[in-house]
């Protein structure tokens, strides 16, 4: 079944898909729906990826339904969905969790997920269920290694260059307030709060002038290979 | 019209797509329902409520928890935002009208909005005061509306003695008025105690309980007024 909804997905415009058991870490209210099915899609930042993973979400959705299981559909904008019940709820949850659950990536020192193939380049969605899917191994460390370009190229010096992993997952990687003025002062000055530095600098998933990836065999690399 | 056989599907799907939570086959189902002249108020009690209804049953047997609950009450209101501008005025035999809050200090307010959704599909004329809501402003409220019931909700024991004060305050002023209280830390014990006419376990029983204390308020006021012409 795993098998089948991951390739569902995957033909439908997914870039990875992951399983996860979320048991123990899940606050009571939504406990009883401990696995996660994280899904990236490569991120364009417009209109088409929001679409698209809600589309996706759907269709897990469907699946999952129309198969007996409860589903609780976490959507890619979840902080600013207001207005509905449910919403209350999904403060209690985190995509980038689910995310290094199944192993897609790990939180790199610019606070963001990175997958070895894609960097920092995927936007999430999360669909929590009752289904028991067999978990995909989680990522227990950061993989950043010695790489500090993220650190250097924050024009606020907003990374603090700690590195996260699953047994300390609340370091501070990121000053948010920060982080947060600088875009401040970028909509004063160009109207728009648009940053994203640590994103483009990211040597995961980066590709040079040719189009061709600059760490090649991401998942090697990731492996700790190319440090 | 539409013909009976059409009419129980329609109203079978707006039921199960409350009971699935699923938003897109409710409003789905109400466009149906409206495109077909099903009649508004009969796609939302015998559809989307009776839905409701089996929801609260799986959630107190506890089938169904709080998100599965939430996402049911996300569904129903999807249908009822098509539904409800079709509906023609809605005659239960009461017509009345509640104020309704979460007390100072407490911020928890899904339950809160739950019972509110319930007085809504069913005719009341809500004024919802939101959560955190100063004590005197239920008494200033109250007067304001001539409501006439007043439902007070709190999530935690700090905040819960609030309503006792509230409950006094509106005695004082104005003894008619019914007053229900719930939430977490709220038990029929408290309720006697702090002199409430009712605590409502959950939202179909606060809903039932509002529309018994509701007729039982009318037909007091009847008499008083009944009385008085003699």
């Amino acid at each position: 079944m795993k098998k089948l909804l991951r390739n569902e997905l995957l033909d439908h415009g997914a870039a990875v898909v992951g399983f996860a058991c979320l048991k123990g870490h899940m606050s009571g209210e939504i406990a009883h729906l401990d696995r996660a099915v994280s899904i990236g899609v490569d991120r364009r930042l417009n209109e088409d990826t929001l679409a698209l993973l809600v589309k996706l979400q759907k269709r897990a959705v469907r699946f999952l339904k129309s198969r007996g299981f409860r589903t609780l559909a976490i959507p890619p904008d979840s902080d600013r969905r207001k207005g509905t019940f449910i919403s209350k709820l999904y403060s209690l949850f985190n995509h980038k969790m689910a995310a290094t659950s199944c192993g897609i990536g790990w939180v790199g020192k610019n606070g963001l997920l990175i997958s070895p193939d894609f960097g920092p380049r995927l936007s999430l969605v999360t669909v929590l269920t009752d289904a028991s899917l067999e978990p995909d191994a989680p990522m227990e460390h950061s993989l950043c290694g010695d790489c500090v370009l993220c650190v250097q190229y924050c024009p606020s010096k907003a990374i603090t260059g700690l590195e996260w992993s699953r047994s300390s997952p609340f370091v501070e990687l990121v000053r948010l307030s920060v982080c947060r003025s600088h875009k401040k002062t970028k909509r004063l000055t160009e109207g728009k709060p648009n940053c994203g530095l640590c994103i483009n600098i990211c040597p995961y998933g980066r590709k040079d002038e040719s189009g061709e990836k600059i760490i090649t065999n991401g998942v090697t690399a990731a492996r700790g290979d190319h440090y | 019209m539409v013909t009976a056989e059409k009419k129980q599907e329609l109203l079978a799907k707006l039921r199960s797509a409350v009971i699935a939570y699923d938003e897109d086959t409710a409003k789905e189902a109400s466009n149906e329902a409206l495109a077909e002249g099903l009649d508004a108020n009969d796609a939302i009690f015998n559809g989307l409520v009776s839905g409701m209804v089996e929801v609260g049953r799986m959630f107190e047997s506890q089938e169904y928890f709080v998100p599965e609950l939430l996402m049911c009450a996300d569904a129903l209101y999807a249908g009822l935002d098509i539904l409800k501008p079709h509906v023609t005025q809605l005659d239960l035999g009461v017509k009345g009208s509640v104020v309704i809050g979460t007390v100072e200090g407490d911020v928890h307010d899904i339950g809160k909005n739950i019972v509110k959704m319930m007085f809504d599909v069913a005719g009341f004329t809500v004024y919802d005061l939101g959560r955190d809501v100063p004590l005197d402003k239920f008494v200033a409220e109250q007067l304001r509306t001539d409501s006439d019931l007043v439902c007070l909700s709190a999530m935690m024991t700090t905040t819960m003695t609030g309503m006792k004060k509230v409950i006094d305050d509106i005695r004082t002023k104005n003894p008619n008025v019914k007053i229900m209280i719930g939430g977490a830390p709220v038990s029929q014990d408290v309720a006697d105690k702090y002199g409430a006419d009712g605590y409502a376990k959950d939202a179909t029983n606060a809903l039932k309980d509002a529309i018994n204390m509701v007729e039982s308020l009318k037909k007091m006021k009847d008499e008083v007024e009944a009385k008085k012409k003699k």
